[in-house]
Parts: C-alpha cells; structure tokens; sequence
C-alpha cells in the first residue's frame, strides 16, 4: 500500500524573545520524496523541525498531515531523529530500541524483529547487547537513525542524519530511506553537505535567517538561478567589458565568465567576437546548487 | 493519570498492510506508556552497580550494627576483687555486690581473692590477676578505698559501693538494735505507666535516629536518582523522541512511580533486615511497638516520597545538563537534610507540631507512635495530610515538568516552565 499524504507547513513562525528564529516559513513535503532542508547555522532549521514534531509550540502558524491538523497520534506514527544524538548511555542497544519502539505502541515481539533485522542491515547484528556508549559515534548515529525508521512510520523528519557518517555509511543509509520513499512516506532532512543533498534531494527548501530563500527541485531552482555562459577566444578578451548587455564577472586572460542580460546581447558578444578573431568556445554554465546556495542566502 | 483524548483521523488505517497495532497503522494511543516507563526505572535502578553496592554495604552495616549490641549484651566481664588477710566485711561486700549484679541482671561477675598482706595485694593487681583491691581507708573514718592498677572500672565500682554501703548499713543496723529491712520498709519505689510502652527515651532516641537516617537515604538516593534520570533524557535529547510517542505526563507518572517503589523497597529492606537483626539482641523486647511504628513509616514514606519524586523530577527538568542538577536539586536537598536534623533531634511540642508537617511527618509521626504519646487517630490525620502533599505536589510538578522538560538553553525557572506549559 502506498501513502500519499504530504506535509505542509503554513505560516511557521516561532519568537525567542526579540529573536526570530523563524519567520512565516510555508513549504510542503510531498509523498514519497526525499526533501532536503538547507540552510547555514542558525538558519531556523532544527526549529523549524522541532515544531513540525510538536517538541517545541510555534508562535504562528500550523503543520498539516493529509490535508488535516497534525494531532500527536499522527506524530507517533512519524519517525523523528533530533539534532543531537544520544541515547542511554549504559542501555544495550536492542534493549533500548524496543523500548522506543513500546512506547510508540508497537508490541515487544515486532519490535524485536524490526529492531534485529535493522541492526543486520545496518552492519550491528553483533552489537546488540553491547551498550550504547561502547559504541563508536558513527554506530550510535547509526541507532539512533534505527530508532526514527522502527514501526514503518509514515513520515520522517530526521535533523542532520548524515553528519559524522562515512561514505559506505551513507550509502547504506540512502538506501534504507530510499525503501520507506518507495513506501510513499514524505522524508524532510536537514544537512548543510550541499554536494550530498544535490545528489540525494528530489526537493529543495533552503533557509537563510528564519525565512524561506528558495524551494523546488534542484533542476527548477537551477533553471531559475541566473545563467552564465563561459567565453573562450584566441586573443585577450579583455574587450567584453564594453559589450553593451554583457556584465562581465570574471576575466582571465582568453577566458571571460559572463552574465547576459538577453538572447540579444548573446548576439552582439558572439558578433564582436568574431569580429576580433577566433571563438574557441561559448557555453551556458549552468550553476551547482552550492552557487544557487550562496546566492540565494547572499 | 488520563490517557490522551484526541480522536487520531487516521485510527484503524492500516497504510503498510499488516496487522492493525503493528507497524505501519497509525497506532492508538499507547495507555500503557507508563508502565513501560515504569518498567524502565525499576529495573535500570535495581541493576545499577552503586545502588545494589550501597544496599549490600547498608544491610551489612545494619548486621554488623545488630551482631556487636547482641554481643556486647551478653557477654559477662568477670572482676577478680582482693580482700586482704580473710577481712570479712571486705569480702561480704563483695559477695553483696555479686547479689546485686544478678538482681540487677548486670553481665557482670565478681569473685574473691583472699591475699595475705597489702604487698600480695600489690602483686596481685601488677600481675593481673585482679581487677581491684578492697580495703579500709588508713583512717577508719574516711570509710574504705578502691584500689586499681588504674582508675577500677566503672560497673565494678558501682557494684561494690552498693555492696558494701548494704554491708555496712547491716553491720551498723545491727549494732543499733535493729535490721536495715525494717529501717526501709515501706520506702519502696517501683514505675509504672498508663500507656503500657516498653519504650525508654533512649531507645526512642536511637529509633528515631534510624528512621529520620532510612528517610535521609532514600529520599535523598532516590530523589536524585530521578532527577538525574530525567536530565540524561533532556540532555541527550530523548525526551524530544519520547514526546512524539507518548504524552509527558505518562513519563512523569511512569518516573514517580518507579523510583518510589524502588525507594519503599529499599527502606523495607533496610526495615526488615533491622528488626531481625534487632531481634537477636537484648532490646528485642521493644520489638512489638517498634514494628508497629515501622509499619507507620513505611506506609508514610510511600505516600510522602510519591510527592518528593515528582519535585525531584522537576529539578531535573529544570536543569539543561547534568551539572546543573547540584543547582536545581538544592532546595530539596536542604529541606530534607533539614527534615533529618530536626526529626531526630526534636521534643515535646515542637515534636507534636513536626509531626504533622508533611514530609517531616514521614518521620515524626512514627517515632510518636512508638513513644506512645500519639492517640490513635493522630497517624491518621498525618497521613491525610501527607496525601493532601502529594496531590498538590504532583499536579503542581506536572505542569512544572512538561513545561521545562522541552525547553533547552541553560536552567529554567520555575516561573518560566510553568509559563510554557500550556
């Protein structure tokens, strides 16, 4: 059975004092999507998490499950990993993922299972009755991401989840997530790894001081950034910065990196160009989304 | 303790196709939350290694204690007295003092050792062979002397005072005319008491001294136990998973009750342990009005420390780290180190007031019992109040817990937590 309830966020405002933390935020997480949470430190991130999980009251606004309220028996059923890690430090491990999973109301023989079979999966079938602070930090975070996927939940929101992870750990772990968006569960995760969330993200929001800079899909935000086109001729070409409708950003030597203000002003610098001598190369650079970052949060 | 309202939409769907109540449906609310959390508590407590080592040393403590008072009561010294040249006031002094002893039920012996001077006399005390050397002062008037290697001890002295005051006393009632038991008819003084209680002050010192240390102990452990169990979940953000499953109230209820019922074990323990031990030595005869009042405490303390746990967890909540916690725990501390020094060092009215002053009465209200000077309903009232405590305190750390717990940054007020609980 597939899922396809989305999570909104409409209006989200949280005050600490004078501070903002964050300002009239408003996106959605679509079904069976991964969607990446941006933004640099302080951005509003794990706020913003913190109260789509109810662990914190917003000053403003709401969050919407399937088109209705959140209630705390929709957030049972969500899988949760907050910014910090930590979990009982002299607790065995399975001992206290089963806890976990109790308390969400799943039975001690399923949350057994679950819990072994996740352990096997995630390269800890021999640790089980180890205590957790025995553990290396790369295993604990690799626990804790077990304790937010117990139960099948339907919806995730995991705070920083591949910080500290080696590369085959992120890899075993994109794999795990990838299952539960196949099931058609919404995953929102905040990382500030642009290379990794421009790799991994169908969907994008990203934060800058509280507020919501951009949000869509790294191609639909890339389409939207502004384009550039990279000039290579035979001799200096110094002389772009007198194209009209050309803003020459970078120059160096034969190489000239540029902004275009129309389809026409590609004209005119193509024109001028061959006018001069030798056109080497003239392409549109399409920006990464670490660029699309820094201007977006500029 | 009420289980959650809210109607859940999405009750009874079942979106991953298994079972309903298993994982993938939107489970119902988890009533039994608390259970589990009080589960937790109990058995975390009772494998820690420094509570299961404080409790073996405690109990051991409490044997050892018992074992040297049954040993120290039934051992019997045995004095050795010199008498010099068969003097025979000297000598049925001594065996006066023997009487005495025995009458008294005193764990003491005394033999006489006929020497023939004052120099064998001498020997007999340097070699030690004798305790002390009865005999009569150079001058007849200043009465008779004591001599020992050193100071004679006490018990001895005592005895042969008696003893020879009793021989004199009849050799001079004789020469009188007359005997000393009609000199002293009718002078007869014996005590007696209307409520019955075999207690004296000074057991009832030393019973009230053990209860206000069984509840310095487990309110003082325990308390702190809860507190740093709370803190750890805050600190190491497990709190925030836990309060997406289950309401905080159930983790409140679940931490009160745990702890508690590690706290009341524990002192029963303590409790048990104490009045076995306590019936191998010679005060067992208090045993029946000290288990009665025991009972008291126990019944007390369960319902008292219900109310101390559930502040105890808000001291923790309040803290952000476990360094905080000397901070936040202080005013209980000081309350129930203050409770400890007053309980077992109070009288009279004062005693009478404290013993219905909720906490304080945890262990003033049983040491009156056992004093006898409690009517029977007065336990009770105490014991409502005490419960009137822990209602208050509960509801009032509910709200004061679920306030802080999720808050981070630093410490939280009390004023702050109770603002964001809403």
């Amino acid at each position: 059975m597939i899922s396809n309830d989305s999570l909104e966020v409409r209006g989200l405002t949280r005050t600490f004092g004078e501070l903002t933390a964050v300002d009239d935020v408003s996106f959605t997480v679509p079904p069976g999507l991964l969607t990446g949470f941006v933004g640099g430190n302080g951005a509003g991130k794990t706020t913003t998490m913190r109260m789509i999980m109810g662990v914190l009251g917003p000053t403003a606004g709401e969050v919407r499950f399937g088109g209705a309220p959140l209630t705390l028996a929709d957030r049972r059923t969500f899988g949760y990993m907050p910014e910090e890690r930590g979990l009982y430090p002299k607790q065995p491990v399975l001992d206290q993922l089963v806890y976990l999973a109790r308390l969400r109301g799943i039975s001690a023989q399923v949350a057994r299972a679950e819990v072994l079979d996740h352990l096997d999966r995630l390269g800890l079938a021999g640790r089980a009755k180890e205590h957790v602070e025995k553990l290396s930090l790369g295993n604990q975070q690799r626990v804790q991401i077990i304790a937010a996927l117990m139960g099948s939940p339907r919806m995730l929101v995991l705070d920083e989840p591949f910080s500290g992870l080696d590369p085959t750990a992120v890899d075993g772990m994109v794999d795990l997530l990838a299952e539960h968006t196949a099931r058609g569960v919404p995953v929102l995760f905040s990382s500030h790894q642009l290379d990794l969330v421009e790799r991994l993200c169908e969907r994008l929001v990203i934060l800058k001081s509280g507020r919501v800079m951009a949000d869509g899909a790294p191609a639909e935000l890339q389409a939207g950034g502004t384009e550039r086109h990279r000039l290579v001729v035979g001799g200096d070409a110094g002389w772009v910065r007198g194209v009209p409708g050309v803003h020459a950003v970078d120059v160096d030597g034969n190489v000239a990196l540029l902004e275009l203000v129309d389809d026409a002003a590609v004209q005119r610098l193509l024109a001028s160009a061959l006018e001069r001598g030798t056109v080497q190369e003239l392409t549109p650079v399409r920006p990464t989304l670490a660029q699309i970052y820094r201007e977006v949060t500029a | 303790m009420t289980a959650p309202t809210h109607t859940d939409p999405h009750a009874g769907l079942d979106r991953a196709g298994r079972q309903p109540g298993g994982p993938g449906s939107a489970a119902p609310p988890n009533r039994a939350a608390w259970i589990l959390v009080m589960n937790r508590e109990i058995v975390v407590r009772a494998l820690n290694k420094t509570f299961l080592i404080g409790l073996v040393v405690s109990v051991a403590i409490i044997a050892a204690l018992a074992a040297f008072m049954a040993w120290q009561g039934s051992k019997t010294e045995s004095f050795a007295v010199v008498v010099t040249g068969g003097d025979t006031t000297a000598t049925a002094a001594v065996e006066a003092g023997e009487a005495i002893a025995v009458a008294q039920d005193t764990n003491a012996e005394l033999t006489v050792l006929d020497v023939a001077d004052a120099d064998a006399a001498r020997t007999a005390l340097t070699d030690g062979d004798a305790e002390a050397w009865l005999h009569p002062a150079d001058d007849p008037a200043d009465g008779w002397v004591l001599t020992g290697q050193s100071d004679p001890d006490s018990t001895l002295t005592r005895l042969l005072t008696a003893g020879l005051q009793q021989e004199v006393l009849e050799s001079n009632a004789a020469a009188a005319g007359t005997s000393v038991a009609e000199l002293t008819a009718g002078s007869a003084l014996t005590t007696d008491r209307v409520d019955g209680s075999a207690v004296d002050s000074q057991t009832l010192f030393f019973a009230s001294f053990a209860l206000a240390l069984l509840f310095f102990i487990g309110a003082l452990g325990s308390g702190q136990m809860i507190a740093g169990s709370v803190v750890e979940e805050k600190q190491s953000r497990l709190v925030e998973i836990m309060a997406t499953a289950v309401p905080l109230r159930h983790l409140l209820a679940g931490k009160i009750l745990g702890s508690s019922i590690v706290a009341l074990a524990q002192n029963v323990v303590f409790a048990v342990v104490g009045l076995v031990a306590l019936s191998f030595t010679p005060t067992a005869a208090i045993l029946p009005s000290l288990s009665s009042s025991l009972v008291w405490f126990v019944l007390f303390f369960a319902v008292g420390f219900m109310g101390m746990a559930a502040l105890y967890a808000v001291a923790g909540a309040l803290a952000s780290r476990t360094e905080d916690l000397q901070h936040t725990t202080t005013p209980m501390t000081m309350a129930i180190m203050g409770i400890y020094f007053l309980t077992f060092s109070a009288s009279g009215t004062f005693a009478t007031v404290l013993s219905y002053v909720p906490v304080a009465n945890i262990v003033s209200m049983p040491v009156r019992v056992l004093s006898g000077d409690a009517l029977w309903w007065e336990p009770v009232v105490s014991l409502l109040v005490l419960v009137a405590f822990t209602l208050v305190a509960v509801l009032v750390s509910e709200r004061a817990y679920r306030g802080a717990l999720l808050q981070t940054g630093g410490r939280i007020g009390w004023k702050r937590a109770f603002a964001a609980a809403s």
